[in-house]
């Protein structure tokens, strides 16, 4: 290879910064810190809006108080989550703090629980039990008349008990380790200060304590690797801003929910601008979930943990199930820890195959739709549950389609992979990027529609009209 | 061959079969840096359950249990493998 060509092998959008050595000595002195925390809070200024000042400046603490990070970040979640509890909800403050307390305290009796009786029923499988009987109480909460006292109590209760559940499993998980962390600094993991969703990132506290920086030369590998990941993030949000105005605007395709939408109102666009729509979309949502999870993953880095991507180069899957891997990480993960090796673990261990398709389906099926069903809340409270599970069912059937598809990506005799850049790499990654993105049709938790409107959609991008 | 050369060996060709072809010690986190993920640590157990006669489903499980040699090692130790 020329000079040249190795170059441009070598080029990176955003160089190597953590593997420099002079950086990274200089990121270890005080200077250091203050100018890599000065940049990331720019960053962040851009990005994050409003809240990136207290951001930054919890930053700062984790970033000088070493000795001190877990405390703080435990500190810093509760100082962060209950303002956002506050501009989320319209009833009074303090009526809303109680219920957060009251889940908290939910959630360290379950924790103290399962690990003061491990050999009780609860405490051999608190996991099972806790999501059982949150599932109980959605069916408790939807027994009750709307005109009862304690309806709104009980439907409050179970919201705010909803965004911490999967936070309280990966506490449950922790309960065995031999350095598993006090329930306080299990709280710093409850919808951390850096940002998350209902799904914990970076999982729980167990991830934690094992990616944390040891020392100066950690902390700055792991911050340079932090400020560099927040610089994909705007990139990518910039990129998305201009795909998004040159897709929607200047070639006028229209987004996937609208094409879905005049399709149900039987006046389809054309199978070609479906077909447009459908991969913008299918884009659009990679990039949406690339810049706030590298967001949040970049916080967190700078935090002083080392945590890996949530989203790393999922056009690039060569199989459905590496995709699903690469697009969503810590949902991958959650959905592995919570129920894909306790049912491996457990069931069909004579059967090698049964047993996979087993765990895999007890994941990307059952763990997936439950997930789903119980983040919607507010479909089960306005619908009541059995309209809210009839409606369902299109989710219902992309859970099943992807659990198959897994089981199959898993399960296929491989021979020697192909070589070749068009063999080995390209046809590949676009037969698993095809297969998500006809997925995505039914990828819909909004109950807008009965599957047979999405099945119509899909036969119309083969010009087929039902 | 002695236990350690044996998960030595397998985890070898399980990176090998990722194409990551790195040196590694018994030292080197593998699942935790993201060198293997999730599929493989099914791969992983499945090979201790049928080489050691491990079972998971009585002693819990934990990724960090099996994300160095040395972790695989002391959990064989704590199992009394061998």
């Amino acid at each position: 290879m020329s000079q040249d060509g190795g170059r441009l092998a070598n080029f990176r959008l955003i160089p190597r910064i953590d593997t420099y050595p002079r950086v990274v000595a200089f990121a270890q002195t005080a200077a250091g810190k203050i100018v890599l925390l000065a940049l990331f809070g720019l960053g962040l200024a851009y990005s994050r809006g409003q809240t990136w000042w207290a951001l930054t400046l919890w930053l700062v603490l984790t970033t000088f108080l070493p000795d001190r990070r877990r405390m703080l970040v435990t500190i810093g979640t509760l100082f962060f989550t209950i303002p956002v509890f506050f501009l989320g909800f319209t009833h009074r403050q303090l009526y809303i703090v109680v219920l957060l307390g009251s889940v908290l305290v939910l959630g360290a009796t379950l924790f103290w629980s399962a690990a003061h009786w491990p050999r009780s029923w609860y405490g051999r499988r608190p996991v099972f039990f806790f999501l059982s009987g949150f599932a109980v109480l959605i069916l408790f909460a939807s027994s009750i008349p709307e005109t009862t006292r304690y309806y709104h109590l009980v439907w409050d209760f179970t919201a705010i008990l909803s965004l911490y559940i999967w936070f309280i499993a990966y506490s449950l998980l922790d309960r065995k380790a031999p350095d598993c962390d006090p329930f306080g600094l299990q709280l710093g993991t409850y919808l951390p200060f850096w940002g998350s969703t209902n799904t914990p990132l970076p999982k729980g506290a167990a991830y934690l304590r094992r990616i944390e920086a040891r020392d100066a030369g950690q902390l700055a590998v792991t911050q340079l690797k932090g400020l560099k990941l927040l610089v994909w993030s705007i990139l990518i949000s910039l990129f998305a801003h201009l795909f998004a105005q040159c897709v929607h605007g200047y070639l006028r395709i229209p987004t996937f929910a609208q094409a879905l939408s005049l399709s149900v109102s039987r006046t389809p666009l054309p199978w070609y601008t479906c077909w447009a729509s459908l991969i913008a979309g299918f884009f659009e949502i990679i990039m949406d979930f690339s810049v706030w999870g590298h967001r949040f993953v970049a916080c967190c880095r700078m935090a002083g943990f080392n945590a890996l991507r949530n989203t790393y180069r999922p056009l690039s899957s060569r199989t459905v199930a590496e995709f699903f891997n690469r697009f969503y990480y810590y949902y991958k993960e959650l959905l592995v820890d919570v129920f894909f090796y306790p049912t491996f673990l457990r069931y069909f261990k004579r059967n090698g195959k049964l047993r996979l398709v087993a765990a895999i389906f007890a994941a990307a099926c059952f763990g997936n739709a439950f997930y789903h069903f119980v983040r919607d809340l507010g479909f089960i409270q306005k619908l009541g549950l059995v309209r809210a599970l009839v409606g369902y069912q299109v989710f219902v059937f992309y859970c099943v389609a992807l659990a198959t598809a897994i089981s199959i990506s898993r399960l296929r005799h491989r021979g020697p992979a192909p070589t070749g850049f068009i063999r080995g790499k390209l046809w590949p990654s676009f037969s698993v990027g095809v297969f998500y993105c006809l997925l995505d049709i039914f990828g819909s938790t909004e109950r807008n529609y009965p599957l047979t409107e999405h099945f119509r959609f899909l036969a119309h991008l083969f010009n087929v009209n039902l | 061959m002695d236990h350690m050369a044996e998960i030595r060996d397998f985890l070898k060709k399980l990176l090998s079969s990722r194409g990551d072809r790195q040196p590694f010690t018994d030292t080197s986190s593998f699942f935790l840096s993201g060198r293997l993920g999730s599929v493989d640590a099914v791969e992983l157990v499945v090979f201790l359950e049928e080489q050691f006669e491990i079972d998971f489903s009585e002693t819990g499980f934990d990724q960090s249990q099996i994300d160095s040699i040395e972790a695989i090692t002391s959990l064989l130790q704590s199992e009394k493998v061998g």
